[in-house]
């Protein structure tokens, strides 16, 4: 590593306090910048690939109800412990565990994304919804019913039909194709994977010009 | 009846100053947010034009508290101290040919006065608060006053020299109407000394020890709230403005400008104080804080020895050039 150090400052500059008014002039050359401040609530955030917003149960088209299989695997892998999930299975063979509880504390997620990654059947997600601030705690201690509302929610604001909606999460990154099991085996667009991944400061050159 | 109508001129001084200090700190808002890339209040009125407005309503209903512990009279007394100082320093400005208040003789002299008064205001609010953050803040006041009074005092003398007259209006004439007669070129470093003392005399940054945020939480004013708080922020922008004033009058010619103008003779002078607030939020948007030993540093050992050579330069050329 090669250190830059400055150059010594002369008398001249000394007295002049040239450093000073060089900063003086940044200064002023950034009062007449454009700011970069966004109006929130009128100007909004463009949501890129990958946004993890508002936890959601993914609705089976076919039973209507969550696709969980009750493996406690996003359970497990959360690192603030903040699913929690009761099951049981029937007595009869070839019956499927019923999800009688499924409960997330959104006040205590950080929002990882772990619980999608690890999640076999790609039952649960976070949504691209990041506007769901409440008064009330309680009402974000969310229950099976109410993710499953939630995912109603994000479908209705979604602008393609819902069976081609991919969330990238569902496919973790950095594994071969085999080693993933066949539901987690999903196209994903190249912004998300492989070279062209938008990371950093890269996504200014996606946006339009009027937002960089 | 000349009773009142002196009564009627200082009601519109006040009213015009009052809204002066309120978009003052609008504008450093504004400014030094675009200087930050940012936009500065936006939600109140056309482009937060309206925010002093709301700032003030809401600095008027805010609960008053006053610590159990605190100096109960001197804890009340003193934000008033410092407004009250620094609002009849304005009494002596002329802000035209005539416009002036109180043509007195000694009118630099009663501002000097005025402003170190004001400085009591804010080590009695350290005193009284009971609190250390308070006390450290108001002892630093005291000692960055008594520092930079000095070197500020001194560095008037030359213009005083130069104009035979501590009437500030006496030296607004002395300077004529011509660009060279402005004290600004022979003054240079009189102009250079009362400058920075300029800054320092009204805790701005870099020299705002008394408040410094970052250690002090907010120094003299932390157990302070409601108005009596924003009592101290229009004393401490009413100070700006009297110091802008006196830079004016002093080095930049006072009310004389390039032609006169017909209906509103202060606009030159107006015009130079806001150029001069705007140098001060500038230089709030670009410099940080001095360090404590710095700043005793820069006023004894360069301030004052540069404000006594003036004093002697100017002297000199005087006898010499009659």
């Amino acid at each position: 590593m090669q250190i830059q150090y400055k150059p010594p400052r002369g008398w001249l500059a000394t007295i002049f306090q040239t450093e000073i008014l060089q900063g003086m002039g940044l200064t002023l050359k950034r009062l007449f910048s454009k700011p970069i401040t966004r109006q929130y609530p009128e100007e909004r955030p463009q949501i890129r690939t990958g946004f993890r917003g508002q936890h959601a149960l993914v609705r089976d088209a076919e039973t209507g109800d969550c696709k969980c299989i009750g493996c406690m695997r996003c359970a497990m892998a959360c690192p603030s412990r903040c699913i929690r999930i009761r099951s049981h299975k029937d007595k009869e063979p070839g019956s499927r565990r019923v999800i009688d509880c499924y409960r997330i504390e959104a006040l205590r997620c950080v929002y990882c994304g772990y619980c999608e990654e690890v999640c076999p059947v790609n039952a649960i997600v976070l949504t691209e919804v990041y506007e769901y601030s409440r008064y009330e705690r309680a009402s974000l201690y969310f229950t099976k019913e109410q993710l499953l509302a939630n995912w109603d929610q994000f479908v209705a604001g979604l602008d393609m039909p819902v069976e081609q909606y991919v969330n990238p999460f569902w496919r973790p990154r950095g594994l071969p194709e085999r080693d993933l099991p066949a539901s987690k085996r999903l196209p994903v667009s190249p912004e998300w994977s492989g070279e062209q991944q938008v990371v950093g400061h890269k996504w200014r050159q996606y946006l339009p010009p009027e937002q960089s | 009846m000349d009773i009142l109508l002196m009564l009627v001129w200082i009601v519109i001084l006040f009213a015009v100053v009052m809204l002066h200090v309120a978009y003052a700190t609008y504008f450093e808002r504004k400014i030094i947010g675009h200087m930050q890339v940012r936009l500065g209040p936006m939600r109140v009125g056309w482009h937060g034009l309206l925010q002093p407005i709301a700032d003030g309503i809401k600095s008027f209903f805010k609960e008053d508290i006053i610590p159990e512990q605190a100096d109960r009279p001197t804890f009340l007394a003193a934000p008033i101290i410092c407004l009250v100082a620094m609002l009849t320093s304005l009494a002596v400005l002329p802000f035209a040919k005539g416009w002036v208040l109180a043509d007195i003789d000694i009118g630099l002299l009663f501002v000097f006065a005025m402003s170190s008064l004001a400085s009591y205001g804010v080590v009695l609010a350290g005193w009284a608060s009971n609190s250390k953050y308070s006390f450290l803040g108001g002892l630093r006041s005291m000692a960055q006053v008594i520092s930079y009074e000095i070197s500020m005092g001194l560095s008037l003398v030359g213009v005083m020299l130069m104009a035979g007259s501590l009437n500030l209006s006496a030296i607004v004439e002395a300077q004529g109407d011509r660009f060279l007669g402005m004290y600004l070129l022979p003054q240079c470093l009189g102009f250079f000394v009362f400058f920075i003392s300029m800054l320092a005399e009204t805790n701005r940054v870099p020299f705002d020890l008394p408040e410094a945020e970052t250690e002090l939480v907010s120094g003299y004013c932390t157990e302070y709230s409601g108005m009596r708080y924003a009592i101290f922020f229009m004393a401490e922008y009413i100070g700006m403005m009297v110091m802008a004033s006196i830079a004016t009058i002093c080095f930049l010619g006072g009310w004389n400008g390039p032609f006169a103008v017909p209906f509103f003779p202060p606009l030159w002078f107006v015009l130079k104080v806001y150029l001069f607030m705007f140098v001060f939020i500038w230089i709030r948007a670009t410099l940080p804080r001095y360090r404590y030993d710095q700043l005793m540093d820069l006023g004894w050992k360069i301030l004052i020895p540069l404000a006594l050579a003036n004093i002697v330069l100017t002297a000199c050329l005087k006898a010499i050039m009659g």
